[in-house]
């Protein structure tokens, strides 16, 4: 059931990557490919946009204000890029898991779950490079839109703006983060699919994971394909809606 | 209109102002000029209110504008618009860099409809805004993007911007140190017809033959503040400062 | 299919008592009874070799249609299991390795163990077989052969069901696996597999995963298991247990128990000896019989009289 509205809200681009394999007779039942996909995106759209809502205003406060302790929170930052994503999913795990502190929300093996951990996957890398872009506008842009009568929040909408494309630019670095993980969950979300072949918490990434433990290479290897072309439709769909920005 | 009186400021140990004063009327164009490094910008933004003087006041039509609340303070500083010696355009069409000062004067909720209106392409340009672009000859590239345009075309766009919400004091920091003769032209025509429509306008340049062309009053700005103001003939013409004579002359070389 | 007609038979049996009860359940749910389940979701955490090779997923549509619930199998490995359970974060475990399922049970995690299926273990290689093992009557001896014949040999080394069954092969075969020849994958059966089918080694696979993989890989059986009359020692059996909801009391265990009930009736262990693949019957029901076996309940060896140890 919720097959259809999945293929009906997927650009066009991923449909055509997914019925190329589907054309190839693989084997697996009617609905699971999609649901999969749905599943990866719906995991990695949600936690990059809650990433997104999180990290721009830290960035705006980072780029805008000078605090003690800025140092130390840029170096946790730039840490947390290189945080291994198995390591992240244990202390979600850990976490979320019935004897850990959200224990009593019973998120354990759930998307929610997967988010969580993806979001503090995707959350450094997407603050980290929207900062390089906020402290990279040019200091003469702030001044103008100062002394042309800007408040604060005025200035800061300019620098945002101005650094739009760094910005989006962070959201993909996060969104690849994501989408691309399977250390992470794997860990908390079990990599469950349904008695009816549908996806609850499989993902692209683990569903290659499985098929490559089975030695199933071949199939790993096109469920890989949908992976990239997946990863790519969303950047193209991206840097198309920068570019109708710089035309218009 | 638009006064500073007995303002100091400081960066670290360098005293840059030193207890100056000075003031820009109505419809009247001040020039100040004087050797690069003196202060010069450090006097624009004082008197823009973007910068705290530590000591002295500003005031605009009377009213102490650092004495003041922020609300007020701010609504002081939007009657004052500045250009600086680069354009800093913002990375939008050319029309839409023009509105910015309009733009943010108006409330949220017109500020979005206008932002999504330009999103899809219906968004036409206030009046306001094609009558800058008017005054410095730009009309036709309201709809370019401001990366599109030559360095002298920019500096004309960033004066028609500080023009377009009617500022009741334009305040120009070099503002054709990198034109050709040619835009150079079409922002001294600018700046006349701003004067004319009764802006005060301070222009700080170290040309002085700009100076003479444009200013009403000239004030002399050397290393230890204002040697000298008065109409710019009588500078040019007849010194009563030494230094000031020297500096005009050339013979006081920096 | 066979299974299909098989499976709508006992579903149309165990339909009928689930509805009368599901009827029941409608008009007084805050009684709480075991019928008032619906919605609700089972987790089951198990091993990697009955996930891969399609069983649960040919039989649970069977169960979630019964009680309208979901079961999401999270497949693991026997440790990782048997951990998520002790955790609380699963309801029912099915793996198979009776010694941890036995410290799992005398550590209270478990509750209401039964003996659900088996199959075996195989010593798989290559057909040019450079330790010499193929037929050989005792698994340790194959093995002693081939740690003899330094031959390549590949180990899951990944604390699962197979791994631990490996690790208690070599200690009574009174060897210490080791060197250049005995490599730890850390992977799944398949993988394993995969990695021993491309360096020409040995590996010791459970039937089913085997089966399931044999038509992609160059690998014959070299020793058999008990089902093909080989050594006892490789037997592999499965067994199922609630999550003890004394322990964690979230544990969904009137739910759990439906399933250890449902999966070891008739006729679910009739679907499970009919599941093929390839053709071939990959596990041998083992909860229906005449005769009473109490020691499927508790950890092996267990009497009263040692109970208070």
């Amino acid at each position: 059931m919720p097959i259809e509205p999945v293929a009906q809200s997927l650009p066009g681009i991923a449909r055509v990557a997914v019925d190329l394999p589907l054309l190839l007779d693989l084997p697996f039942r009617e609905g699971y490919v999609w649901s999969i996909i749905y599943v990866s995106l719906y995991v990695s759209l949600t936690a990059v946009a809650l990433s997104t809502l999180f990290s721009i205003p830290v960035a705006v406060v980072m780029g805008f204000t000078d605090f003690p302790g800025k140092q130390f929170v840029k170096s946790v930052i730039n840490t947390g890029m290189g945080f291994p994503s198995v390591v992240v999913g244990l202390i979600v795990l850990f976490g979320v898991s019935n004897q850990g502190p959200l224990g009593a929300l019973d998120l354990i093996f759930t998307k929610q779950a997967m988010i969580m951990s993806q979001f503090v996957l995707a959350t450094p890398p997407i603050t980290a490079i929207s900062l390089a872009a906020i402290t990279g506008v040019d200091e003469s842009v702030r001044d103008a839109a100062h002394v042309l009568g800007g408040t604060r929040v005025d200035v800061a909408l300019v620098v945002l703006k101005e650094a739009r494309y760094g910005i989006a630019t962070a959201i993909l670095a996060g969104f690849g983060r994501a989408i691309s993980e399977v250390g992470s969950v794997l860990i908390v979300g079990g990599n469950i699919t349904g008695a009816d072949g549908i996806s609850k918490t499989r993902t692209l990434t683990t569903a290659i994971q499985l098929e490559a433990r089975q030695g199933q290479y071949g199939t790993a290897m096109i469920l890989g394909a949908v992976l990239v072309a997946l990863v790519l439709a969303v950047n193209a769909v991206v840097i198309r809606l920068g570019d109708q920005g710089v035309h218009r | 209109m638009l006064r500073l009186r007995s303002v100091s400021r400081s960066y670290g140990d360098e005293t840059v102002l030193r207890d100056l004063s000075i003031e820009v009327g109505e419809g009247e164009t001040v020039a100040v000029i004087g050797p690069s490094g003196v202060g010069k910008t450090t006097l624009l933004r004082t008197l823009a209110l973007s910068l705290e003087p530590d000591d002295g006041a500003v005031a605009l039509d009377g009213t102490d504008a650092w004495a003041a609340e922020e609300s007020e303070r701010l609504a002081l500083r939007r009657r004052v618009g500045m250009v600086f010696q680069e354009a800093s355009l913002f990375d939008a069409p050319v029309a839409r860099n023009v509105e910015y000062g309009l733009r943010i004067r108006q409330p949220w909720t017109d500020r979005v409809r206008s932002q999504l209106r330009s999103l899809v392409g219906v968004h036409e340009p206030a009046d306001a805004v094609s009558d800058a672009l008017d005054v410095v000859g730009l009309s036709e590239k309201a709809s370019q993007r401001s990366s599109s345009l030559s360095g002298g075309e920019a500096q004309r766009v960033s004066f028609a911007r500080a023009l377009a919400y009617d500022p009741d004091v334009l305040l120009l920091d070099e503002p054709t140190s990198d034109l050709d003769p040619r835009n150079t032209a079409v922002i001294e025509d600018a700046m006349a017809k701003a004067r004319d429509r009764g802006i005060g306008v301070v222009v700080a340049t170290h040309d002085m033959h700009q100076a003479e062309r444009v200013a009403d009053r000239v004030a002399v700005l050397l290393d230890d503040g204002i040697t000298e103001v008065g109409p710019t003939e009588r500078i040019f013409d007849d010194p009563s400062d030494e230094r000031t004579r020297k500096f005009i002359s050339g013979e006081l070389v920096y | 299919m066979l299974i299909h007609r098989r499976r709508f038979v006992a579903a149309l049996g165990a339909g009928a008592v689930a509805s009368t009860a599901g009827c029941a359940g409608g008009s007084q749910e805050e009684s709480g009874g075991g019928a008032g389940v619906a919605g609700e979701t089972l987790t089951l955490t198990t091993t990697t070799s009955t996930y891969d090779t399609g069983l649960l997923d040919a039989i649970h549509g069977d169960f979630e249609e019964m009680y309208g619930v979901t079961v999401d199998a999270v497949a693991q490995g026997t440790g990782a299991a048997l951990e998520s359970a002790r955790n609380g974060d699963s309801d029912v475990v099915m793996v198979h390795a009776r010694g941890l399922e036995d410290e799992f049970l005398r550590n209270g995690y478990g509750v209401n163990r039964r003996d659900l299926m088996f199959n075996d273990f195989v010593i798989v290689g290559p057909e040019s077989d450079p330790a010499g093992i193929q037929g050989m009557a005792s698994a340790t001896d194959a093995l002693t052969a081939i740690a003899d014949a330094q031959a390549p040999f590949v180990s899951r080394g990944d604390n699962s069901g197979t791994h631990t069954k490996e690790l208690n092969l070599w200690e009574a075969a009174g060897t210490e696996p080791g060197g250049d020849w005995y490599q730890e994958t850390g992977t799944g059966m398949g993988e394993a597999l995969n990695v021993a089918n491309q360096q020409g080694a040995y590996t010791l696979s459970d039937r089913g995963t085997f089966i399931s993989q044999r038509s992609e890989i160059d690998l014959t059986i070299l020793v058999q298991g008990p089902i093909e009359d080989g050594p006892e020692i490789l037997a592999n059996p499965y067994g199922i247990m609630a999550v003890n909801p004394g322990v964690h009391d979230n544990a969904n265990y009137d739910l759990a128990m439906a399933y250890i009930g449902w999966i070891t009736s008739p006729g679910v262990q009739e679907s499970i000896s009919e599941y093929q693949v390839n053709g071939e019957q990959l596990f041998f029901p083992r909860a229906v019989s005449e005769n009473p076996d109490f020691q499927q309940y508790v950890p092996e060896g267990w009497s009263s009289d040692s109970s208070d140890e």
